[in-house]
């Protein structure tokens, strides 16, 4: 009846995404390279998320974890469940969905000319790597760079060798630690015992700093409290949070948070947007 | 403004059957003792106009319980839109109307949900005026008496109906030649009678409470000992979210074909009260315990979309109130708990 109608397409159809490489990194936590030729993700920034999907088991938020997203896209995924495991399943050259960036992701603009903290627990490094990747291919535009990177056993580091090369510069201060030795000796990479809050203690952080974390639920009290501690302002805080999402987009539900939508607001946001709001930054279950 | 019409009860039939020319129409059925029905109808007999809540609300009809939307068939992603056909509904009271102006915002916020912008773009609503029952309160949430939403609206005026048009749409249909002999234009008697009808209506709510700082009430009263109470005796059931207008989560569900080649993604109705919707990997849950997700709908319905939207999601309608099976989803009873525990700390605070 409207010719309006003939224009309105469904936001929910992916692109074709070819998985161009699989590296495992660490038990069931695998880097997929995956090739697009739409250029639909060409735009993704640091912090911004993608829905995969695996045809007929279904779709699940992964972040872009690379800084720098041309003809293909770097996804991180850890064996989780349904999605991901049979993600885990396939090989180089079949064929997942894509859709998105979804969500607002880091704002590098406002990073930029200023000292930046990198705050990563656990799978949270994923994220955190597309913001360092930008901040070193963009090296002149910002102050000093410090990135904290904590996992619960040292098996668990994930991007050894890029974190092996980033460790010999400079111009960027690098803490990983574990909370535990498995295996029969620390990884062959500098790390330290000890929890992200920990390093966030050793760590030279002046309250005009720009702090990125990204991590497990549970770590966000007690990194906020840290920071506090280093006399960083609330404002120049700004967290990654992770919630069930199905669309993506604004529309399902699952990702409320406050009075926003996590997915179209979010997933980033600055701590003074969500200090108040009830489960944004505590999580009934689990201590850290 | 637009011109006022006076339909006289005895010429229903004739404007059924000219509404019945733009599309299917439907209306409240009467299906059991004491429950309504959106349904298809032929005949004016057939319509419920006592009905005051439907056991679902007209959200249906835009957007069903479960749809397909896309489908992949060897390789290829197709997207899968069905042609809608035009559809009236008829019989749709202030609260659902408001309903429906919630999820028109949601769905067509960009990027608009096309499944549901282009079944809603083939329709028309049609209002009717309703007196409120024990269990209505959309006068407490500022959604009784519709000022937009509708294409035309019926208020019924004993003898006949105070007819208004607020779209092109429903404007033309009511100023075209197929309403001769049917409408009559509007006398000054007769809008006497509608303004007196929604003065008489406005003394009849019995229920309610003052909408003023509902947020900060909630903020307020965050660990008040009444959502313990309710969130023991919330069985997790789910049952409240379905019937309620504004209710629009869902979640997305691959249905594969037998060989695994083809398939189709679909969407079904969820609810926030299901204990895995907020969960998410490592078991983290922002909301494990039926109090968590009480509150949580509780907050979304009273002020939780103040500030995506600038607007309440609860217009008032009660049917969470009636199908409760724990007698717990009576709004007006619990703002009125906390709204007056706020009274009493306050005097104890000033003794
Ligand atoms: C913005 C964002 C970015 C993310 N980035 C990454 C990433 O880079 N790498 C990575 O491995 N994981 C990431 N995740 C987490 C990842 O989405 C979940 O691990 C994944 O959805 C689990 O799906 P599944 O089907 O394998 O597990 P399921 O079998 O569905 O369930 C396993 C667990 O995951 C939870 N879960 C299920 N679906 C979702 C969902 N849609 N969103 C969140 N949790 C869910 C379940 O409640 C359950 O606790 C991210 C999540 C979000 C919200
Ligand atoms: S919350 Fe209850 S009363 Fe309010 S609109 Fe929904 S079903 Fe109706
Ligand atoms: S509030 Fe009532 S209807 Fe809703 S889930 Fe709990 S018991 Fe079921
Ligand atoms: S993921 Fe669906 S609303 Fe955010």
């Amino acid at each position: 009846m409207q010719p309006e109608n003939i224009a309105l397409k469904t936001p929910y159809l992916p692109v074709k995404g070819t998985i161009r490489s699989i590296q495992p990194m660490a038990a069931d936590n695998y880097l997929f390279d995956i090739t697009e030729s739409t250029g639909s993700l060409a735009s993704c920034k640091p912090g911004q998320f993608v829905e995969l999907w695996v045809p007929g088991v279904g779709e699940c938020p992964i972040s872009v974890c690379s800084g720098r997203v041309g003809e293909s896209i770097q996804l991180m995924v850890r064996r989780a469940g349904r999605v991901t495991s049979a993600l885990f399943q396939l090989e180089e050259g079949d064929w997942v969905g894509l859709r998105g960036p979804y969500g607002q992701g880091f704002p590098m603009h406002e990073f930029k000319g200023r000292n930046l903290c990198m705050v990563a627990g656990g799978l949270g490094v994923a994220p955190i790597r597309s913001v360092w990747q930008y901040a070193l291919d963009h090296r002149e535009d910002f102050g000093k760079l410090i990135l904290i990177y904590g996992m619960r056993h040292t098996t668990d580091i994930l991007f050894r060798q890029e974190l092996k090369f980033l460790l010999r510069r400079r111009d960027i201060d690098i803490f990983i630690g574990a909370e535990e030795v498995m295996g029969p000796e620390l990884p062959p990479i500098a790390a330290q015992l000890g929890r992200v809050t920990d390093m966030l203690r050793l760590a030279d952080i002046s309250p005009d700093y720009c702090v990125a974390v990204c991590g497990p639920p549970v770590m966000y009290k007690y990194v906020i409290e840290g920071l506090k501690k280093k006399g960083v302002p609330d404002a120049q805080i700004w967290l990654s949070l992770e919630r069930h999402m199905k669309c993506g987009i604004g529309k399902c539900g699952h990702c409320f948070i406050g009075g926003k939508f996590n997915c179209k607001a979010g997933p980033v946001f600055a701590l003074p947007e969500i200090k108040h709001a009830p489960e944004a930054i505590e999580c009934a279950n689990g201590e850290y | 403004m637009q011109p006022v019409y006076f339909l006289p009860k005895e010429n229903f039939p004739a404007f059924l059957e000219a509404l019945k020319g733009l599309g299917s129409v439907y209306a409240p059925v009467k299906v059991s003792k004491q429950s309504y029905s959106f349904k298809a109808v032929e005949k004016a007999s057939e319509i419920a106009f006592e009905a005051l809540r439907t056991i679902l609300p007209p959200k249906k009809f835009f957007y069903p319980p479960s749809e397909t939307l896309i489908s992949y068939d060897d390789g290829r992603i197709l997207e899968y839109q069905e042609e809608p056909e035009f559809k009236v509904i008829f019989g749709v009271h202030p609260c659902d109307l408001a309903g429906l102006g919630i999820m028109d915002t949601i769905f067509e916020d960009g990027p608009a949900d096309s499944h549901y912008v282009r079944r809603r773009r083939m329709s028309m609503l049609v209002g009717l005026s309703c007196m409120p029952d024990k269990h209505c309160f959309c006068q407490s949430m500022g959604t009784d008496c519709p000022e937009k939403g509708y294409d035309i609206f019926l208020t019924d005026i004993e003898d006949g109906y105070f007819l208004q048009s607020q779209s092109t749409m429903g404007g033309a249909f009511l100023d075209g030649s197929g309403m001769t002999g049917i409408l009559e234009r509007a006398r000054e008697a007769h809008k006497d009678r509608y303004k007196e009808f929604w003065i008489r209506r406005k003394d009849a709510f019995s229920i309610g409470f003052a909408p003023d700082n509902l947020r900060a009430t909630m903020d307020m009263e965050w660990d008040n000992p009444v959502w313990e109470e309710l969130g023991n005796r919330c069985l997790s059931c789910g049952n409240c979210t379905p019937v309620c207008p504004t209710c629009y989560c869902f979640d997305l569900v691959d249905v594969a074909s037998l060989s695994g080649d083809s398939g189709e993604r679909r969407r079904e109705w969820d609810s926030c009260q299901f204990t895995g919707f907020a969960q998410v990997a490592g078991d983290f849950n922002f909301r494990p315990g039926p109090v968590d997700r009480l509150k949580f709908w509780y907050r979304h319905k009273l002020h939780g979309f103040d500030d995506a939207y600038g607007f309440k999601t609860c217009v008032g309608c009660g049917r969470c109130t009636v199908s409760c099976p724990s007698g717990i989803d009576d709004i007006v009873a619990v703002v009125n708990i906390l709204q007056s525990s706020k009274k009493a700390e306050n005097k104890s605070d000033a003794t």
